[in-house]
């Protein structure tokens, strides 16, 4: 049985994530003047309509293109020595300490209660058709997985195989992939909840939401 | 009455003035209040109450404030006016005016749209021994003293469907519309039938609707008023605004604010001064046809004289309307018009109209408008250019009469004749041959020199270049003209990098070859209209006409001559439009092109009138009209009523070029908005959008503060009206010249030139 | 060679794998500063570790990706490169890009045909149409988009005509969309019948697809062999000389090159139906007519198809340096010199002159070019991802290998990019020792891999090279 007041607990001891931005290409960087422990906000708005708080400009053959923070969070470092400099692809800029919103969290103890399904190789994952028709139609947990079940389509350099699923049988709880998205070996695919437990996860996300205070 | 009562009518009668005056301070005011409060004091005190002898005083006190505080009237006190809940409405008018009626379309809340109310309402009349019921459809905005469900009569879409439908049944039945305007403006919504389309529908349909229409105008919010507003009498009440923007809006736009924050009230009341939109300043610019005198302050329910004289003037406006086209112009009809005085109900005359007098009625009232808003606008052509002009437009009539009715049906007519002989000639001659040929073929086997020679000849049909005269390389994708965008070396993201991941795309690329399209996702960028000018119109080839109507400043609004000024400089254009004459492969067309570099393309005075010509001219020629919107912000606020004026005005132009069998289509691109979009641009029957435009009716600014919701980013996308059924098709940029002529081949009425 | 000049320039390489390393080499040969560029997925690939130790950390550059140009650019800005060298696939045969490198504010040389030149004969309509204005053989069939039905229907009754009279009974015509490419939109008919509704359906299916419902028809040419000709030519356009032929007839189901032999016939070793020398000789008359007269001007293959009955047909120009370059240089001769192709591409863009005609150019013996793949030959070659575990070969003073791979370590295949591993160019005096030391070298080689930790599922061509070798250049 889950412990969740010790997942919780785990949780609270460092409610954090690290979010580093990186430069999504290459160019010169100039930094919007924000400093260490300053507060950033993700975007916002009914629509996501609002963007993020600026941090850093990133000017690349003459397109001078705004940085914005992804989420809500304090600025913990900053690469300045970057400031008027030509950087590559993928350099870090900053790192934003983003304190876990209950979603989050959520998310996050569930995958510890939760079965994972892990990609087998990095590829592009997809349901098969009758699946995906399922889950698209009566929503995620509609769906029951057993040993042995096709349940997925491996994408890799154009060639597509089936994926068979192992582990505890199942309704699919979560899904942790993106339609066309490159999954790395490893990453958890789905997370499976047995049908007897159901209602354990079940208090589990309400007492989240009960206990977890969202920082403002 | 009952002391109580007057006290608390009294106590009504100073909330209203303190209102109005929207706590301006004046000697008046204050006294009133001193009184009515000294008043109330002896009324508490005393155990027998305030004497009616005393009431009778502070009332004569109030009626004599309220005849001087009429005349220090500002225009934004006018709009306090028929904005409070206190003002008359139209369910008092259904009860105080019209002798008999019924509610229809729904009652109360139970609805489709409240704000709408349609109500078959009776005159009875004494005429002589007889008592004669005289049947006339109500049609107007309810705001119902401020309940909440009338949404202000604020109407929305499906609301003005309901009044445009009712309008028909009238037709049907030939029974006179009285519509009543008394709306702040149209409810910005999309969804079917769109604000801006159902009014346009509306405006189209009332441009030729077969009853006598008169209109009474107490609060004439631009847009949502011309839905019911187009008429054949226009009566204003004298405390009434009609305007082409709430004074708060032009002062948004004016002070450059961003939508919710407020303006200024300094700023609002002028805005609402140089708006001219009182009952005197339009009956002054010719847009009413009268002015009816309310009570000092304005008519509210109590004011039992008011609707007597309402009355009155209903029926003499419509004895009016109707005596005018009469085949007969009896004693009557001349009595009725020499009539200004209470009498008007002694004379009787049926308002039912001849299939002839009706037809009359709807000729005068296009007329009617297109005389309009004459002074609002420049014409820089010389008096013998005009001249010319108008014998070369009797001429062409003319012309296309000979050539295509006359002389035309004719040659279509032996046209056919001899297709279908050459037809029947050559079934004959194949059923004689063939068996003749045949038994040749038996007798003769193809001998086999001749047959390889034959094979010669089609390997070389097969293998050598063709039309050699096009040269080796088949050159694409060439442009006559090219963005200037595109000598810039730099490069520029695509809005939806975000979801469809596009490569930053490098400027002289995408403004030359690209004509302005993502490659990767289709979006289109913003082009300049001198794009589509020389790319799909051939203006260079073109013939350009009035070239010389230019747009001025008809309410002298302040440093608007400065702006006009400076966008004329800017764009060298003498207004927002562009007319002329162009083929487009082998189809000559009339084409009116709204640039949005001109005051953001708005349409005022002069455009509305270059738009009318051009249709008019399309008309007698015969051709195609398209009207190509790069871009429209809407009526350009700084003319006022003088550019809202233009809905009708050139929805009435479309409405004849189309029922005279024309081709009208409109081509939406970059941004289209209010005004243009709902009345002559939303009324085509052929309607398609440029990728990547936008079309509505307000833009999300006004909706967010309107509505009180905030819109999604892609609301007014042209994908979503095309799901919404206000558009028909959209199109890519680089494709719009095929699919022009595409349209011109296959759509349209009976009466164009080519066919 | 005046190679003197040159070394004022520094090259950008704006690509990966083997033909970064080998572009590389030929800078270093030249004396030219060079720059290259890297993904995330692809810092280990072995060009990354060459351009490391031949120009070191600064003479690499990550970027997010091979096919957004603006990274390119903004990397030879920063790196003060002077010179693009797209290599092949990416940017080789964009004109649009060819065109950007010189028409910028910094503009740099483009180490390639120039753009105009890459333009006309990049589009194969065009290149149909110049090659019959000159009289060069082309497939029979439309040369320009078809639109009307009227002349469609001619063109297919016409081309069933004329394959009657060749005497091909069952003749058969291909139907493709004109704005199409990579073998969509292209449908066969095998008679007049069908004819008219397979062209509506693909006229519809280019106008959905492409916008543009232009179709065009051509005789379907059956068991052809696939040769070209290796021009090359001077800045200018004036001048030019060719390095033979190549036979690329061994592809894999996707049509993809698997083994190239050079010269592309062996007249008088291996027997033909037609006189191959003269066939040979014709096409490479025919693709130097086309070079000078499009003033082409740089190095370029001519691809042509020749029918079983030795008709050649021009099919396209490739206006950019080919894999296979290296199997053309192995068997030429400059002034009885090697000569290396990817070189004399780039000191001629840089303006260097063809200072040797055609006659200074010899051939001698037979060169064989092996790509060695991770697919799956029995599987309609399916690409194979996972890790090389073991990879390695015997050297040969005959024997050139070329590869991205690492021999030291395991490398996984990073899936962005297409699969090829390497190349290897194998030498021979004559068509029987080059098959023989093929052989030799393909079963020395080593090539050991593994998919998600179980090497059963790991697949290579090299069985199928093997099989390939034995009827190399037999018709």
């Amino acid at each position: 049985m889950l412990n969740i007041k010790e997942l919780l607990d785990k949780v609270k001891a460092s409610p954090y994530r690290e979010i580093v931005v990186r430069a999504p290409h290459t160019g010169v960087v100039e930094f919007a003047g924000l400093k260490q422990g300053d507060t950033v906000r993700g975007p916002g708005g009914d629509y996501k309509e609002k963007p993020g708080t600026l941090l850093a400009h990133l000017t690349r053959e003459k397109n001078r293109k705004p940085i914005m923070a992804p989420e809500k969070g304090e600025v913990e470092v900053i690469h300045s020595r970057h400031e008027g400099q030509f950087v590559e692809a993928g350099e870090p800029l900053m790192t934003i300490k983003h304190y876990l919103t209950r979603k989050e969290v959520i998310e996050l103890i569930l995958q510890e209660a939760l079965y994972l399904f892990r990609a087998p190789e990095r590829a592009k994952y997809y349901f098969v058709p009758e699946v995906d028709q399922k889950l698209k139609v009566s929503g995620k947990r509609s769906v029951k997985v057993h040993e042995g079940m096709e349940f997925l389509i491996v994408s890799r350099m154009k060639r597509e195989t089936p994926l068979a699923y192992s582990g505890p049988e199942g309704i699919i709880y979560s899904v942790y992939f993106g339609r066309g998205e490159n999954v790395d070996e490893g990453e958890p695919l789905i997370g499976v909840c047995p049908e007897d437990q159901l209602t354990v996860i079940q208090d589990v996300v309400a007492r989240i939401q009960s206990e977890w205070e969202e920082q403002e | 009455m009952d002391a109580e009562k007057r006290i608390q009518a009294l106590k009504d009668r100073l909330t209203y003035i303190s209102d109005i005056f929207a706590g301006r301070e004046s000697d008046s005011i204050r006294l009133l209040s001193a009184k009515f409060g000294e008043l109330q004091d002896r009324h508490g005190s005393r155990p027998g109450g305030a004497t009616g002898e005393e009431l009778a005083r502070l009332e004569d006190l109030f009626d004599f404030s309220e005849r001087k505080l009429d005349t220090t009237l500002t225009p934004m006190d006018k709009v306090r006016i028929v904005r409070h809940p206190q003002r008359i409405c139209l369910k008092d008018i259904l009860e105080n005016v019209y002798d008999n009626y019924t509610e229809i379309g729904g009652r109360g809340e139970y609805n489709i749209d409240p704000s709408m109310l349609i109500a078959r309402a009776v005159f009875s009349r004494r005429v002589g021994e007889k008592v004669i019921d005289q049947m006339v459809m109500v049609i107007g905005q309810e705001k119902g003293h401020g309940e909440a469900f009338r949404n202000g009569g604020s109407v929305k879409p499906w609301g003005n469907a309901k009044a445009l439908h009712y309008m028909k049944v009238a037709e049907t039945e030939n029974i006179p519309v009285h519509t009543f305007v008394f709306t702040p403006g149209a409810y910005p919504l999309e969804d079917w039938p769109g604000a801006a389309q159902q009014i346009a529908r509306n405006l189209y349909e009332m441009a030729g609707l077969r009853v006598p229409v008169i209109a009474v105008f107490s609060e004439g919010g631009s847009g949502g008023a011309e839905a019911v507003g187009l008429a054949d009498r226009r009566i204003m009440l004298s405390h009434g605004y009609y305007s082409v923007i709430s004074p708060e809006g032009a002062a948004a736009i004016e002070g450059g604010l961003t939508p919710g924050v407020r303006a200024a009230p300094s700023l609002v009341e002028k805005c609402a001064r140089q708006l001219c939109i009182t009952a005197d300043d339009n009956l002054q610019n010719g847009y009413v046809d009268r002015v009816l005198q309310e009570p000092p302050l304005g008519a509210r329910p109590h004011h039992y004289d008011f609707f007597r004289e309402l009355r009155r003037e209903l029926v003499q406006t419509t004895n009016e309307t109707v005596s005018e086209v009469k085949p007969m112009k009896l004693y009557r009809a001349m009595l009725v018009r020499a009539s200004k005085s209470d009498d008007a109900e002694s004379i009787f005359m049926r308002w039912t109209l001849s299939r002839s007098g009706l037809g009359r009625l709807v000729d005068t009232r296009q007329r009617k408008y297109r005389a309009m808003s004459r002074h609002a606008r420049k014409d820089g052509t010389g008096i013998f250019s005009r001249a010319v002009a108008a014998v070369k437009g009797s001429v062409w009539a003319t012309h296309s009469f000979v050539r295509y009715d006359l002389l035309g049906r004719q040659k279509k007519r032996l046209d056919a004749m001899f297709e279908e002989l050459g037809a029947e000639a050559h079934l004959v001659r194949h059923k004689l041959l063939m068996p003749l040929k045949k038994g040749v073929d038996r007798i003769m086997p193809g001998n086999s020199v001749e047959r390889a020679r034959a094979g010669e000849a089609v390997k070389d049909r097969l293998t050598r270049l063709s039309c050699p005269e096009d040269g080796a390389c088949l050159v694409g994708s060439e442009w006559a003209w090219i963005s200037p965008r595109s000598q810039e070396d730099r490069t520029i993201s695509c809005p939806n990098v975000r979801t469809h991941h596009c490569p930053d795309l490098w400027v002289p690329d995408l403004f030359g070859d690209f004509a302005g399209v993502c490659p990767s996702c289709g979006h289109h960028f913003p082009m300049e209209y001198r794009w589509y000018l020389e790319n799909v119109f051939d203006y260079k080839m073109s013939k350009e006409f009035n070239q010389q109507l230019e747009s001025i400043n008809p309410l002298g609004y302040e440093k608007f001559d400065l702006k006009l000024d400076k966008a004329k400089e800017k764009t060298g254009l003498k207004s927002a439009c562009i007319t002329f004459e162009t083929t487009i492969e082998d189809v000559t067309a009339t084409v009116a092109v709204f640039c949005a570099p001109f005051r953001g393309g708005s349409v005022g005075a002069a455009e509305g009138e270059k738009f009318i010509r051009a249709a008019e001219r399309a008309g007698r020629k015969r051709q195609p009209f398209i009207a190509y919107v790069h871009g429209t912000a809407g009526i350009r606020i700084q003319e006022g009523v003088n550019g809202v004026i233009q809905m009708p005005r050139c929805t009435i132009a479309v409405r004849r070029y189309i029922d005279n069998g024309g081709l009208y289509l409109v081509l939406y691109d970059t941004n289209s908005y209010a005004g243009p979009v709902a009345s002559f641009l939303g009324c085509s029957p052929y309607q398609f959008a440029v990728q990547s435009s936008n079309i509505g009716f307000a833009g999300p600014g006004v909706i967010a503060e309107t509505t009180g919701m905030p819109v999604p980013p892609d609301y007014h996308r042209a994908y979503h009206a095309l799901q919404r059924g206000h558009i028909h098709g959209i199109w890519d940029r680089r494709e719009v010249r095929k699919n022009l002529h595409q349209s011109l081949l296959t759509m349209g009425g009976r009466n164009l030139y080519y066919r | 060679m005046d190679s003197a000049n040159l070394g004022r320039h520094k090259v950008l390489i704006a690509n990966r794998g083997e033909i970064a390393m080998r572009v590389m080499h030929a800078c270093r040969r030249l004396g030219l500063d060079f720059v290259c560029v890297t993904t995330r997925e692809d810092l280990h690939s072995g060009h990354v570790r060459l351009a490391r130790e031949l120009g070191g950390d600064q003479a690499v550059y990550t970027i997010t990706s091979y096919l957004d140009a603006n990274e390119l650019f903004s990397v030879a800005d920063a790196s003060r490169a002077t010179a693009v060298h797209p290599g092949y696939g990416f940017f080789a045969e964009d004109f649009r890009f060819a065109r950007r490198v010189v028409r910028r504010d910094r503009p740099l040389e483009f180490i390639g045909p120039s753009w105009w030149v890459i333009r006309d004969l990049g589009d194969k309509i065009n290149t149909k149409r110049i090659a019959r204005s000159l009289g060069v053989p082309t497939v029979p069939g439309s040369d320009r988009p078809v639109y009307s039905e009227m002349e469609a229907d001619e063109i297919a009754a016409s081309l069933f005509e004329f394959q009657a009279t060749q005497g091909i009974s069952d003749g058969v015509i291909m139907v493709k969309a004109s704005a199409g490419g990579g073998g969509m939109g292209i449908e066969e008919v095998g008679g007049f019948e069908a004819f008219r509704s397979v062209f509506r359906r693909i006229r519809n299916y280019a106008k959905r697809n492409f916008g543009d419902e232009g179709v065009l028809i051509e005789q379907r040419i059956f068991d052809f062999n696939h040769l070209e000709v290796q021009v090359v030519g001077e800045r200018g356009g004036k001048k030019h000389v060719h390095f033979g032929t190549r036979n690329c007839s061994v592809q894999s189901t996707g049509k993809q090159k698997r083994i190239e032999v050079a010269p592309g016939f062996a007249p008088g070793v291996v027997p033909y139906t037609f006189d191959a020398a003269r066939v040979l000789d014709e096409i490479t008359r025919h693709s130097l007519a086309m070079a000078q007269e499009t003033r082409y001007d740089n190095v370029g293959t001519w691809e042509w198809i020749i029918t079983p009955r030795g008709e050649p047909f021009l099919m396209e120009v490739n206006t950019r340096i080919q894999v296979e370059n290296g199997v053309s240089a192995v068997i030429s001769r400059v002034n009885g010199g090697p000569v290396d192709i990817l070189a004399e591409q780039i000191r001629l863009a840089l303006g260097g002159s063809l200072d040797y005609g055609q006659p200074d150019i010899a051939f001698d013996g037979v060169g064989i070019e092996y790509r060695l793949v991770a697919e799956n030959t029995d599987n309609r070659f399916t690409p194979c991802a996972g890790t090389i575990t073991r990879f390695g070969w015997r050297e040969h003073d005959w024997l050139d290998v070329y590869t991205q791979v690492p021999t030291d370590v395991p490398y996984e295949i990073p899936m962005e990019y297409d699969p090829n591993l390497a190349l290897a160019i194998v030498w021979g005096a004559d068509l029987a020792q080059a098959k023989e030391r093929g052989l030799q070298f393909l079963g020395e080689l080593v090539l050991e891999g593994d998919v998600a930790g179980t090497s059963g599922a790991f697949h290579t061509n090299v069985g199928f090279l093997k099989d390939k070798t034995g009827r190399l250049l037999e018709f």
